[in-house]
């Protein structure tokens, strides 16, 4: 129970630093870019639109530091993100419409990369010293190559030269929103190519750390007893394997926010309509409440799923429930 | 304090090879290059060709001297951040496994922080407020990208840390009263040499991959050369599109080709930390010459089918009586 | 060089009585060559070594861990193997199972494991050529093994009823799920646990209770030989105790036969029928447990017990054994252990001494000191006479 105590408030304290980076941010920079911002919107909205935005930076009447920051928490707790400049529309809103495809994307990437890289680590780590040895530098290129570009290639070559997927965009033009097989099929379709380049860019992450864990765990004198007791073959393996991949668990909370960052700029390429493709719109056109609200939700929802796999860890490792987690 | 033997085997051999010819790049890259990577003397779009190996871009630009201009941005950038990163690390690490208690509470929760706070979103956020003319700036980029870098490694020195600090030598300069800063720098940080190499290492792979992408999506100046910003022009252009591959792809690959190095040296830096993650000691010449299988499977001890030559350390001594 | 061969003594002499505990029920012989054992014998063997070497590495580097090493074991009888860490009692019993980790290579030898079958046929397996199949098939059902470790050696995110449920499903295929958690209860009522130390995962017991575990899983399928290795090493001397006596107790219930690895001599002298002393990779004394207590012959074995109290009895001065285990890589001329022993003569350090058998008294020695021809007197304590507790001094000069 500590260790799950002791998690919650990490992420408490994390995220209220994410809060507070966000207010201070726009105050410590050299140029004050929210007044240059202020001063350039007005005349183009309203009067409101600007008293909105003043608001979400904590900014609506004359204050000091200290109260600013309490009537920032104030909006944002109310869910105030402010007014997005170029879109016309509260954050909030625009956020509603473009984090599901995100959390969609990433979250069936995550999942999927994770599994593959796991199964193929246990295997490359059980089967240590054989030929399949010699994809690892392979996976190591994969592991270098960026994202974006990664995605660029796949594009380039299963998208517009081979045709074998849909590209650009979550679904096609021709079919209308709405929880039907024909929309859903659709989407699952626009999906395939994104996701297999946010997997291709993730896997080998997960595949090494997972094959030296089991070449550490296959050392343990518990698998070598696994082998003493003439278990199966599957059986052995899954005795060290279950121990291995505590590490990629508890690792998640890294790994998560690198995929995340570059999970961002698969969409840019694919113009996937999540928060990667209004991120990079937003910072284009210096759009502050915008960039500051994805940063915000991003970082909450990488915390959620931070929290998950904590209680993952939680459920697989039963030391953590007794002793005091360090 | 064992010498440093990273393992010689192909993977880091190579690894070696990779990251040391970027280097000598990155010193005499903008000495070498055959243009100004900016001048727009030439015609749009030329394909790879005697005269412009990669072509040029759509401004009339050569792409092979934005290559080798680029290098150094790219690599010096890495490097600084590289470099604070692993400072910051060993310093919140170190401190924080050694001094245990409160001050381990409070640093650990700050890198855990850092951990869980996506690092790309943080730092477009950062690199957004900051004014055009820091962005041209290696090290104020370099900066920033260490401080979104730092805390996986202090989170795995801090573990070695603790795992020395009741070592003898540990407790040794503790009697004789060296001060704190000095067990913790003099003593205890050279033996976390391999550790530091590894994390410097990463850091300065993060460090590429932040950089080129901040570069990519047009958060640092423009108009200083590195491969991030060629694939933004590239991009801007729609060169992946329009198939001028020639534009696009060289900057990605050389991205990923120090990626790789420096992946590989790491391999050797894990399998001199990790004894167990080292080849089994039989080589696969010795192994055919004595019929055994390629590798040793567990639970099936090998028998030699040949009958073994005496070990040298037993043969026998002359006087011996037969 | 030749070693003797070994053979099953008499064993219609011992049929009788197979759990008597101090019967010398191994002979050997000294000539070489495999006298063809008769067909009785074969069956009350459990497990026959013959010159079984095993190495680390291959080429150059290699070192010889366990050199030309012949033993046989009986039904339940009690071997006890005994050196200090380096001398290749743990290599030996790893490599005669095939457990053995890389760079660990069999470079010689054959160890033969005779299987009694359900229908009561006896069935020889030779280990150095088995299948991986085969193997598994002896595996735990014929042959277990108990670790020093317990913490190490049970898997630290299963409970413990996880252990006891996979070995017997895997077995004993027949069971069904409410015979297995049954037979489970059982075995842990065997070495006194309650059987709610079957919801336990390992960190949640004591070190003692998690041997007890393994000992209780290492008897599940009733095995005929169970393998200990260093079993209570870890343990606290009162832990100790108790284990013994609990071992001892399960054997003459089950009968089942026993290697015992051990640094601690005067641990076995209560358990085993029989010891072997190994010393960097070679036997170099074998006797029955009595023999050997009472009348050690080899200067190593003098050492080893002047090294440990003895669990009960009188006790005897501790002097241990001056030195430290020898370079595998790098072994001294002639006997090996001549650089630490106090009888060395000029002889020791040039030529190797082999194992010789004192058929009257039924043990062996390799030592020169026992060679009865062109070789001084044997000092006194090793001469089969009461032993005293110190080597005295000057001993080296009157060896020579």
């Amino acid at each position: 129970m500590r260790l799950v105590t002791r998690r919650l408030g990490l992420y408490a304290v994390t995220a209220w630093v994410a809060v507070t980076v966000n207010f201070l941010l726009p105050r410590l920079m050299p140029g004050n870019p929210i007044q240059t911002l202020i001063g350039k919107l007005t005349g183009q909205v309203t009067p409101g639109e600007i008293r909105a935005i003043r608001l979400s930076f904590g900014l609506g009447f004359h204050q000091g530091l200290i109260a600013q920051y309490f009537t920032y928490l104030t909006q944002l707790l109310h869910g105030n993100l402010g007014v997005s400049i170029t879109l016309g529309a509260t954050v909030s809103s625009i956020l509603r419409q473009s984090v599901p495809w995100t959390v969609g994307l990433i979250g069936v990437s995550t999942i999927v990369s994770f599994a593959v890289g796991t199964f193929a680590g246990t295997w490359l780590g059980w089967t240590r010293g054989s030929r399949l040895d010699s994809l690892i530098p392979t996976a190591t290129f994969f592991q270098a190559v960026p994202y974006f570009f990664l995605a660029t290639v796949m594009l380039l070559i299963f998208g517009s030269d081979l045709h074998w997927f849909p590209v650009l965009g979550a679904y096609s033009q021709n079919v209308t929103p709405g929880w039907n097989w024909t929309f859903v099929s659709n989407v699952i379709r626009y999906g395939e190519l994104p996701v297999i380049s946010i997997v291709l860019s993730s896997v080998a992450g997960w595949m090494l750390g997972m094959r030296n864990m089991m070449i550490t765990m296959v050392g343990e004198d518990f698998v070598l007893m696994a082998v003493a007791k003439g278990l199966p073959r599957r059986r052995v393996i899954m005795h060290a394997a279950r121990n291995a991949i505590l590490p990629s668990i508890a690792n998640l909370s890294l790994a998560i926010g690198l995929v995340v960052s570059g999970a961002l700029l698969v969409e840019l390429v694919f113009n996937y309509p999540g928060v990667g493709d209004l991120l990079l719109q937003a910072v284009l056109n210096e759009d502050y409440p915008l960039i500051q609200g994805i940063f915000l939700v991003i970082t909450l929802t990488v915390l959620a799923a931070n929290l998950i796999a904590d209680v993952a860890y939680f459920a697989l490792d039963p030391r953590t429930r007794t002793e005091v987690a360090t | 304090m064992k010498t440093l033997r990273v393992p010689r085997s192909p993977k880091v051999v190579t690894g070696l090879a990779i990251v040391g010819f970027f280097i000598v790049l990155t010193v005499v890259g903008p000495w070498i290059a055959p243009d100004n990577p900016s001048s727009t003397a030439y015609p749009a779009l030329l394909g790879p060709s005697a005269h412009h190996w990669l072509g040029t871009t759509s401004l009339g630009q050569d792409i092979f001297s934005q290559l080798l201009v680029g290098a150094r941005a790219t690599m010096v950038v890495a490097f600084v951040a590289g470099l604070v990163a692993t400072l910051l690390s060993m310093t919140v690490g170190i401190a924080a496994g050694y001094l245990g208690g409160l001050p381990d509470e409070g640093l650990s929760m700050l890198s855990n922080v850092f951990l869980a706070i996506p690092g790309l979103p943080l730092l477009i956020v950062i690199d957004a407020y900051l004014p055009v003319n820091s962005r041209s700036n290696a090290f104020v980029i370099g900066l920033i990208i260490s401080l979104t870098g730092w805390a996986w490694g202090a989170r795995v020195l801090r573990a070695q840390t603790m795992s020395l600090r009741n070592r003898d030598f540990v407790e040794a300069a503790r009697i004789i009263g060296e001060k704190r800063y000095r067990i913790m720098f003099s003593e205890i940080a050279p033996n976390l040499l391999p550790v530091l190499a590894s994390s410097f290492l990463f850091t300065i792979l993060y460090s590429v991959g932040a950089y080129v992408t901040l570069a990519y999506i047009g958060l640092t100046s423009t108009s200083v050369w590195n491969w991030g910003t060629m694939l933004y022009w590239a991009q801007s252009n729609n060169a992946p599109l329009s198939n001028e591959w020639y534009w696009f792809v060289p900057p990605g690959i050389c991205i990923a080709l120090v990626g790789t190095g420096l992946a590989l040296v790491n391999f050797g830096i894990d399998e001199f930390i990790n004894p167990r993650l080292r080849a089994s000691g039989l080589s696969s010449k010795q192994r055919k010459e004595r019929g055994l299988a390629r590798r040793t499977r567990l639970g099936l001890t090998p028998v030699s089918v040949t009958r073994a030559p005496t070990p040298r350390s037993l043969q026998p001594n002359p006087g011996v009586a037969e | 060089m030749s070693y003797e061969g070994v053979r099953v003594d008499d064993a219609s002499a011992q049929v009788s009585d197979v759990t008597a505990n101090v019967t010398a029920n191994v002979a050997v012989n000294a000539t070489a060559g495999v006298e063809p054992a008769s067909e009785f014998s074969k069956r009350l063997a459990v497990l026959d070594v013959t010159d079984f070497s095993v190495d680390y590495g291959v080429g150059d580097a290699t070192v010889r861990a366990v050199n030309e090493v012949s033993f046989s074991l009986e039904r339940s009888r009690v071997l006890g193997v005994a050196g200090e860490s380096g001398s290749g009692k743990s290599t030996l019993v790893y490599a005669l199972t095939r457990l053995l980790r890389a760079p660990g290579v069999i470079s010689g030898g054959e160890a033969v494991l005779h299987v009694s079958r359900e229908d009561g046929r006896v069935e020889a397996l030779n280990m150095t050529t088995a299948s991986e199949a085969a193997l598994r098939s002896v595996r735990w059902s014929h042959v277990s093994i108990v670790l020093q470790s317990a913490l190490n050696a049970l898997n630290p995110v299963l409970r413990v009823r996880h252990e006891f449920d996979e070995v017997l499903k895997t077995h004993r295929r027949e069971m069904s799920r409410a015979q297995r958690r049954a037979r489970s209860a059982q075995l842990m009522a065997l070495v006194g646990l309650n059987e709610d130390r079957l919801a336990r995962y390992p960190h949640e017991l004591s070190g003692g209770q998690r041997q007890r575990v393994m000992i209780a899983l290492a008897l599940a399928l009733e095995p005929e030989l169970v393998i200990m290795d260093e079993p209570t090493t870890a343990l606290d001397v009162v832990t100790q105790r108790e284990i013994i006596n609990e071992l001892n107790s399960l054997r003459s219930q089950f009968g089942f036969a026993m290697i015992f690895i051990t640094h601690d001599l005067s641990l076995l002298v209560e358990l085993a029928d029989e010891i072997v002393v190994m010393y960097a990779g070679r036997i170099v004394e074998r006797a029955t447990a009595a023999d050997l207590y009472a009348t050690p012959m080899h200067p190593y074995t003098l050492g080893l017990l002047n090294s440990f109290p003895p669990l009960s009895g009188e006790r005897r001065e501790l002097t241990g054994i001056p030195g430290s285990p020898p370079d595998l890589s790098d072994l001294p001329s002639g006997c090996t252990f001549h650089p630490r022993c106090p009888y060395a003569m000029a002889r020791c350090e040039r030529e190797t001494p082999e194992l010789v058998v004192d058929e009257r008294r039924g043990r062996s020695v390799a030592c020169w000191l026992h060679v009865d021809h062109d070789s001084p007197p044997t000092p006194v304590e090793l001469s089969g006479r009461r032993l005293r507790a110190t080597v005295p001094v000057g001993a080296r000069e009157e060896a020579q």
